[in-house]
């Protein structure tokens, strides 16, 4: 029993002394990034993705070694969508848990709660939002992981006039997301020389938006915008037998939504950014790993928390990881090469996201297929 | 106005208004006889609406049958909810305010479930005809939508026989309306309680199963179909079905009128405002003293 128990040790020892060094070996205390983001609450088809991306992000930055040989931590809290969890769980995440760079929230609201307390303390902060109030013009370390809405809809309106060569349009949108999209619209008319000759709108979460459909349709427009978080403006659309194109906006492109169109998938233009199906050359990888992590295709905002994991990980390895924060913030202020899109954080609307960053994807029955379109 | 525009108003208004009524239906008949206002009559939709779905989608069975689970599943939860959150609330004297926090709860935590166990994607729920629709002079309605309506008139008629000619009927409205004196005459009024509950959730699920083809299932939709349903049951006098259902159109009339007439963006201000006036012109509801009674 005692021999066969020494050579046991022997062979054990001899084995660890012999074994390659683990390429993913890391020393030290984890670098930590607080990430706040909307898991449950109205915001969640946000923040699960958001989430998804992030975890994915963390696990292949450790594979490769972490952060000069210092493993990588995404601490995520949820706030469930709202301003004030969010700011209490982005403080808990930088006052206690004391993390270097904090990514998110998902929503507008709720990153305009958090990014006064990063602001005042000087961090850098990657929200997965675009641009929201002007105030925010005024944070120097808030940095946006998605375009601001003014983008969204130059993007909308350069598929529809250039490919679609149309001039009336028709819009149906909520009164959230729908609506914000819709005032930057309302701003690029001349510019486009468009004419919206009829915008109807329904309370977000409505059941049925089929009467303000049919007073769309009733405009006879060439092109039908619809601007909504769910399914339902699409499918009464389609219902009142609106024939036209459907041309729609990044936020109303995700799988939950085409499920909940059902068989009126079919014919819609979303300017996006990552089309899973045929990823575009630099996203190819990252669509490969997220399907093999989660059996599931990626879309814009996985992408999102993908890259603003990588964006930390990567001004955290510029300045240092012993940098303050302050450091990290100044060294984020770049240019940097994203999945979802390219970046400038030093631009004026802090994300530096043109529209050669966009691609369009049509559902044809149900499916996303990349257009050959680019805008510039 | 084209009249293919006000028709298609109409018709969209008349089938919203059937969804409404029907939820307002529930809510009727489990405050007619209880006397108790359900936050939960959505969720019993929400429910039967999943159940249907699963009955079909992973069990493979024929739609009626798998409507037919739903609209059991509503009946089951309505009796779940009565032995298991109701009784208790009574036999620790609860007052109104109590069973009304106790339903609201009990939604809350149904629309979790569906949350935990459904997920947050929204589903479709094939319906009576596919996708296709009816045209009325170039205005479209779902096939599904004129059954919902046909479906829907169908079951108010039976309530009103039901509660007018049949004993287990008036042992129900009885026992809401005088605990006491059916107690005298023999009438199982805990039973009665129960078997109001089962009838708001059949009603429920009945409701699911018709209106989520319509909306899609949405772990949020319960609650959302409550408010509107409750809007509906209050024009219609709250204790009378028909009053619901008349108080379900109304209100979806006047809001698909108010969208085409008017503008999407103050529908709500438009119904709302009728809405008010109707409840001072007529208090007791669109059926007056006589729906109220449950007439």
């Amino acid at each position: 029993m005692t021999r066969a128990f020494i050579w046991s040790a022997c062979v054990t020892a001899i084995a660890t002394l012999l074994a390659p060094p683990s390429v993913s070996a890391q020393q030290g205390e984890p670098i930590k990034i607080g990430a706040v983001v909307s898991l449950t609450g109205p915001g969640a088809g946000l923040g699960q993705p958001e989430r998804n991306g992030m975890l994915l992000a963390e696990k292949v930055i450790n594979e490769k070694g972490g952060i000069k040989g210092r493993p990588i931590k995404v601490l995520i809290e949820d706030d469930g969508s709202k301003p004030d969890n969010a700011k209490s769980k982005a403080e808990r995440l930088i006052f206690d848990e004391k993390v270097s760079v904090l990514l998110g929230p998902s929503l507008t609201a709720s990153t305009g709660a958090v990014s006064a307390i990063t602001n005042a303390e000087g961090m850098a902060e990657l929200a997965c939002t675009g641009l929201g109030p002007k105030i925010e013009l005024t944070y120097k370390t808030l940095y946006h992981l998605l375009p601001p809405q003014l983008l969204n809809a130059r993007a909308m309106l350069e598929y529809t006039t250039k490919v679609l060569k149309a001039k009336r349009l028709g819009v149906l949108h909520d009164t959230g997301y729908g609506q914000v999209v819709m005032n930057s619209l309302n701003s690029l008319t001349g510019a486009y020389e468009v004419e919206f000759v009829s915008v109807e709108k329904f309370e977000v979460g409505a059941t049925d938006a089929s009467a303000q459909a049919a007073k769309v349709r009733a405009a006879d427009p060439e092109v039908l915008f619809i601007i909504a978080t769910s399914p339902v403006p699409f499918r009464n659309a389609r219902e009142v037998r609106i024939t036209q194109p459907i041309v729609s906006a990044i936020g109303s492109s995700s799988y939950d939504y085409v499920r909940g169109m059902g068989e009126y998938a079919d014919d819609i233009v979303f300017p996006e950014f990552v089309v899973g199906e045929d990823p575009a050359p630099h996203q190819t990888d990252f669509v490969k790993r997220y399907q093999q992590e989660y059996n599931a295709l990626p879309k814009n905002y996985e992408a999102a928390g993908w890259d603003g994991v990588h964006i930390a990980a990567k001004a955290i390895e510029t300045a240092g990881p012993n940098a303050t924060r302050a450091e990290v913030a100044k060294a984020m202020r770049g240019s940097y090469s994203g999945t979802l899109a390219n970046y400038n954080f030093a631009a004026d609307d802090m994300t530096g996201i043109e529209l050669s960053s966009y691609v369009y994807s049509k559902l044809v029955k149900g499916h996303f297929t990349r257009l050959p379109f680019a805008a510039k | 106005m084209t009249i293919t525009l006000l028709l298609q108003s109409i018709l969209a208004g008349l089938t919203n208004g059937f969804v409404y009524g029907l939820i307002g239906l529930g809510i009727a008949i489990v405050f007619r006889g209880a006397r108790i206002i359900n936050a939960m009559q959505g969720d019993f939709a929400l429910l039967g609406s999943v159940v249907a779905y699963v009955a079909l989608t992973r069990f493979h069975l024929p739609m009626l049958p798998a409507f037919l689970v739903g609209v059991i599943a509503g009946g089951v939860l309505g009796f779940l909810v009565e032995r298991f959150l109701i009784r208790p609330t009574e036999e620790r004297a609860g007052t109104e305010d109590s069973y009304l926090l106790v339903t609201l709860g009990g939604a809350f935590a149904a629309s979790a479930a569906v949350l935990l166990y459904f997920g947050r994607d929204s589903y479709v729920l094939s319906g009576v005809g596919g996708d296709s629709s009816i045209n009325f002079f170039d205005a479209a309605i779902r096939v599904h939508a004129v059954w919902l309506i046909v479906i829907s008139s169908l079951v108010v008629t039976g309530l009103k026989l039901f509660y007018s000619y049949t004993r287990l009927g008036q042992a129900m409205l009885a026992a809401s309306i005088d605990v006491n004196g059916s107690l005298t005459i023999g009438i199982n009024v805990p039973l009665m309680r129960t078997l109001t509950f089962v009838a708001g959730g059949l009603m429920g699920g009945l409701a699911g199963v018709l209106v989520a083809p319509l909306i899609n299932i949405h772990y949020e939709m319960g609650l959302l179909l409550t408010l509107k349903g409750f809007a509906a049951a209050i024009l219609g006098g709250l204790t009378s079905p028909l009053g619901a259902v008349l108080g379900g159109l109304t209100l979806g009339l006047v809001e698909s009128l108010a969208i085409v007439a008017v503008s999407s963006g103050y529908k709500d201000v438009i119904a709302m405002a009728i809405l008010i006036l109707i409840m001072i012109v007529m208090p007791q509801g669109l059926l007056g003293r006589r729906g109220r009674r449950g007439g």
